[in-house]
């Protein structure tokens, strides 16, 4: 068979050329959109946005939603979500300030904070990988639970002036002094090097550990993971304890930056935790989660948040533009996955 | 630019050309899977296609299909130039596809799935008539010969067989009748359509395809199944390597030419043989009492150090169910199995394979792999503890030379062990599947239909990994449905039926028509093995 190899080869390199860009554009088009985003603030606020400062800032400002973030993403491995995370954050802020409030150390109140986080987590896992109920309707009925808990303890009220200790607050305000970079003083919050650790933690997990591996198996294809040697039901559950460990995490990050404890004040960040982790997964050839990932989503929230605040948009309008960012990130890279 | 294409096979004046195929080329990340690929299909003939895995079969199906756009074809259907876009121009223009993959609605009942790509017969045009699609699938199935289904029956309820027949059964329907003249279904593609049968299901299924060759259609059938096409194709083209060999008549052709054709290379013996200091030993390897599943019931039996026992049965006779039990994949009720003398104590597969078991299940894609994941990922999944460092954390460049040492020892054909299973052949895959039992050098290797959808040349490959592990000391339990493989292969074969253990035998001098026999026990007249 003679074909003319010249022709074909030119052809080849052609087609393989369009098909590299279409790759390249599916798994950097979240992180190409997050510098147009960036360099739209740049030029829209020159003096205030980009600035070391300012930078700071933002990544104090998504410190919660990072670690609540990063620990969903291992749940999220396994093709499981955790809605739970956000009610949990509230009930474990109330455990911990109705404690503090009735005088025990600060110690104690976080210990127990982190404990009540992974009880409500295991709880999550028992009832997913061992009961076999779906993981959206099994914490659809913890996040109301908790929620109902936070209410009850709390008394429906919010625990803040004296009652929250001042080395709790300082902690949620202060960090490290760096230098003086253009006349300003930058300290490295506390709350940012929190979230640094945990996410290194996550990332060493998911990506360096045999646990990790497992679970990516666990998520492409559970019945040969657990026919290939892999014990499926263990590894959800820790899966979902973690998963509560962050969200409590998370629950004394609130308190200690809003040196208060209100029984809804965590509730929100379910949802931008899932969206973040959908935003890092548009990243992922095979559409799997990766916690490096998810926190591109965590900033691009992040940024969005600080810099249509800093345009002085309208609250409303920013939920409507962020939600709408998602939605179009999302439906690109399903498209360029055609 | 010049292209010199292979001599298409002329159309004989008698018979009609229903399809015609010239210049066809595909290529996948600039690697070619099609090159300038030919067919002619014509009415009322059985048109085998055959070729190794990675030949190109698949691809040129689906780009008849219409469900992948080639890089350049010129297609015609009765003579009129097509140009399929989407799977409905495919429909539209009379193919039908049935594959071996059974995407059936398993909760729905026998005449919704006939009917699933069609308009169900309606009342006042919204309320579904019952009757009426009853009525017609009945008519349908009878059509086919098929008179022991109702159309009310739940399909997960029936047998695989069953169920690829009312596959078969809707891709007989038509969406039109009415103007069934001219645009009536003409061609039919079938992609193995006997993997999950057994012999009698396929002997019906044979039926069914003379009936339709006798009433003027076309028949693409694709196979690993060299007696198949003996019994059942008019001609046959054979695809190496993206491109046509040879499209022949199937008078005068024998099945060692077909294989030479489809790997370049002479097969002098299908089953190679037992090394020469290789013999089972005294040594009980595993002990197996009274074992007892939901599927099986009371099995018991011994396996000798480097033996290979064959499991032989109709499906359903719980050959599946034997070797998960031992895997510990399915919940054991009664029984104990001891390894080297010693009580096994798993409770899950992840114990089994822990104390030296293997398991290469029988579907390799759902069962198998994670096919997001790469061949080496695969590789290394039951055994990550072990390559780790501490127990704990991944040592990345021993997992890479662990699974690379292994996927050579398997011969699998890959860009290399980072490359992502999806992308791999059916016998590529499998050969990942087999590589990851045999990284530890296990005491214990279960394989339930270890060539199921693989190549002739990748079937030899299987065969000798399969005698050198067990040369090492593993001892092999196989089932498999093709009964001259386990004949071939084995020292003893377990016949079972309806879960229990009913004959032990020594393949030495055992024939095919004897171990089918044996599996079908006493035979009534209705039930007789297919005699082909």
């Amino acid at each position: 068979m003679t074909t003319s190899p010249q022709a074909t080869d030119d052809a080849r390199s052609w087609r393989g050329g369009r098909v590299r860009w279409a790759r390249l554009f599916r798994q950097f088009g979240t992180l190409i959109g997050f510098i147009v985003i960036v360099a739209f603030f740049s030029w829209q606020k020159p003096d205030t946005f980009m600035n070391v400062r300012n930078w700071v800032n933002i990544t104090q400002q998504v410190s919660i939603l990072g670690v609540v973030a990063a620990t969903m993403t291992i749940v999220m491995v396994l093709n499981d979500f955790d809605l739970s995370v956000g009610t949990m954050a509230s009930m474990v802020g109330i455990v911990a300030g109705t404690l503090l409030r009735d005088g025990y150390m600060l110690g104690v109140a976080l210990g127990l904070g982190l404990l009540v986080g992974a009880g409500g987590g295991l709880l999550n896992g028992v009832l997913v990988s061992y009961i076999r109920i779906s993981p959206f309707v099994a914490t659809l009925g913890t996040l109301t639970m908790f929620n109902g808990l936070a209410l009850y303890i709390s008394g429906g009220t919010t625990i803040f002036g004296r009652a929250i200790p001042t080395a709790l607050s300082d902690f949620g305000r202060g960090g490290i002094y760096l230098g003086i970079v253009d006349g300003q003083r930058i300290t490295l919050p506390y709350l940012t090097i929190i979230t640094l650790v945990v996410l290194i933690v996550v990332w060493i997990v998911l990506e360096q550990t045999v646990f990790g591996r497992r679970l990516y198996a666990i998520g492409g294809n559970m019945e040969a993971a657990r026919l290939g040697g892999v014990r499926v039901r263990m590894l959800r559950l820790m899966a979902f304890v973690i998963s509560g460990m962050g969200a409590a995490i998370a629950g004394l990050m609130l308190v200690s930056r809003l040196a208060s404890a209100n029984p809804t004040q965590g509730d929100g960040l379910m949802l931008r935790a899932i969206a973040a982790v959908f935003l890092g997964m548009t990243m992922s050839e095979e559409g799997e989660p990766h916690v490096l990932a998810t926190m591109l989503g965590v900033l691009i929230l992040g940024v969005l948040a600080n810099g249509l605040t800093q345009m002085q948009i309208d609250t409303y309008i920013q939920q409507i533009l962020t939600g709408g960012i998602i939605v179009l990130a999302v439906t690109l890279s399903s498209l360029s996955r055609r | 630019m010049t292209m010199v294409h292979p001599p298409p096979t002329p159309a004989p004046a008698e018979s009609t050309l229903l399809l015609h195929i010239t210049g066809a080329n595909k290529a996948y990340h600039g690697i070619p899977a099609l090159v300038d690929a030919s067919l002619t299909l014509r009415a009322g003939e059985v048109h085998a296609l055959i070729g190794e895995n990675g030949a190109g079969k698949s691809t040129l199906i689906k780009l008849m299909a219409g469900v992948l756009s080639a890089d350049s074809i010129a297609m015609a259907v009765r003579g009129q130039p097509v140009n399929f876009r989407e799977a409905r121009d495919a429909f539209d223009a009379g193919l039908r596809f049935i594959h071996q993959e059974l995407n059936a609605v398993p909760t729905l009942s026998v005449a919704e799935n006939v009917f699933l790509n069609q308009r169900y017969p309606t009342r006042a045009g919204v309320f579904v008539h019952w009757r009426r699609l009853h009525r017609q699938t009945r008519d349908v199935l009878a059509q086919l010969g098929i008179t022991h289904l109702a159309p009310g029956q739940i399909m997960a309820r029936l047998s695989p067989g069953d169920q690829m027949l009312v596959k078969i059964a809707s891709a007989f329907v038509d969406a039109n009748p009415s103007a069934a003249g001219e645009r009536a279904v003409a061609i039919y593609v079938m992609d193995e359509p006997t993997a999950a049968l057994s012999t009698s299901e396929a002997a019906r299924l044979f039926e069914v395809i003379d009936r339709l060759r006798a009433s003027g259609c076309a028949i693409l059938y694709v196979t690993h199944r060299l007696d198949e096409i003996f019994q059942l194709a008019d001609r046959v083209t054979v695809l190496r390597d993206g491109r046509v060999v040879d499209c022949v008549p199937i008078e005068g052709t024998t099945a060692a030419g077909l294989i030479r054709m489809m790997t370049g290379r002479d097969l002098q013996q299908v089953y190679p043989p037992r090394g020469p200091d290789v013999q089972v030993s005294e040594r009980v390897l595993l002990d197996v009492r009274e074992l007892t599943t939901r599927a099986i019931h009371g099995v018991s039996f011994q396996l000798y150090e480097n033996e290979i026992l064959g499991v032989a049965g109709l499906s359903g006779a719980g050959r599946t169910e034997l070797l998960r039990a031992l895997i510990r994949a399915d919940r054991v009720l009664a029984g104990t199995v001891s390894l080297n003398g010693a009580a096994l104590q798993a409770r899950s597969p992840a114990e089994a394979w822990d104390q030296g078991m293997a398991y290469v299940p029988e579907e390799r894609r759902s069962q198998g792999l994670v096919l997001s994941r790469s061949i080496s990922d695969n590789i290394t999944l039951p055994h990550l503890r072990h390559l780790a460092r501490r127990g704990t954390f991944l040592n990345h460049g021993r997992e890479r030379r662990t699974s690379a040492e292994m996927s050579e020892a398997v011969r699998l054909k890959a860009e290399g062990v980072t490359q992502a299973t999806w992308q791999l052949s059916g016998g590529n895959q499998q050969k990942t599947v087999f590589a990851r039992a045999f990284a530890r050098s296990p005491q214990i290797l279960l394989l339930d239909e270890p060539t199921r959808g693989v190549d002739v040349g990748a079937k030899f490959d299987i065969y000798t990994l399969i005698r050198k592990i067990n040369a090492q000391g593993t001892g092999i339990i196989m089932v498999s449905s093709d009964l001259p493989e386990l004949i071939g292969m084995c020292d003893r074969i377990l016949i079972l039926r309806d879960g229990a253990l009913v004959h032990t035998v020594q393949t030495e001098a055992l024939t095919e028509n004897e171990l089918l026999t044996l599996c079908y026990g006493e035979l009534s007249d209705d039930n007789q093995p297919a005699s082909h």
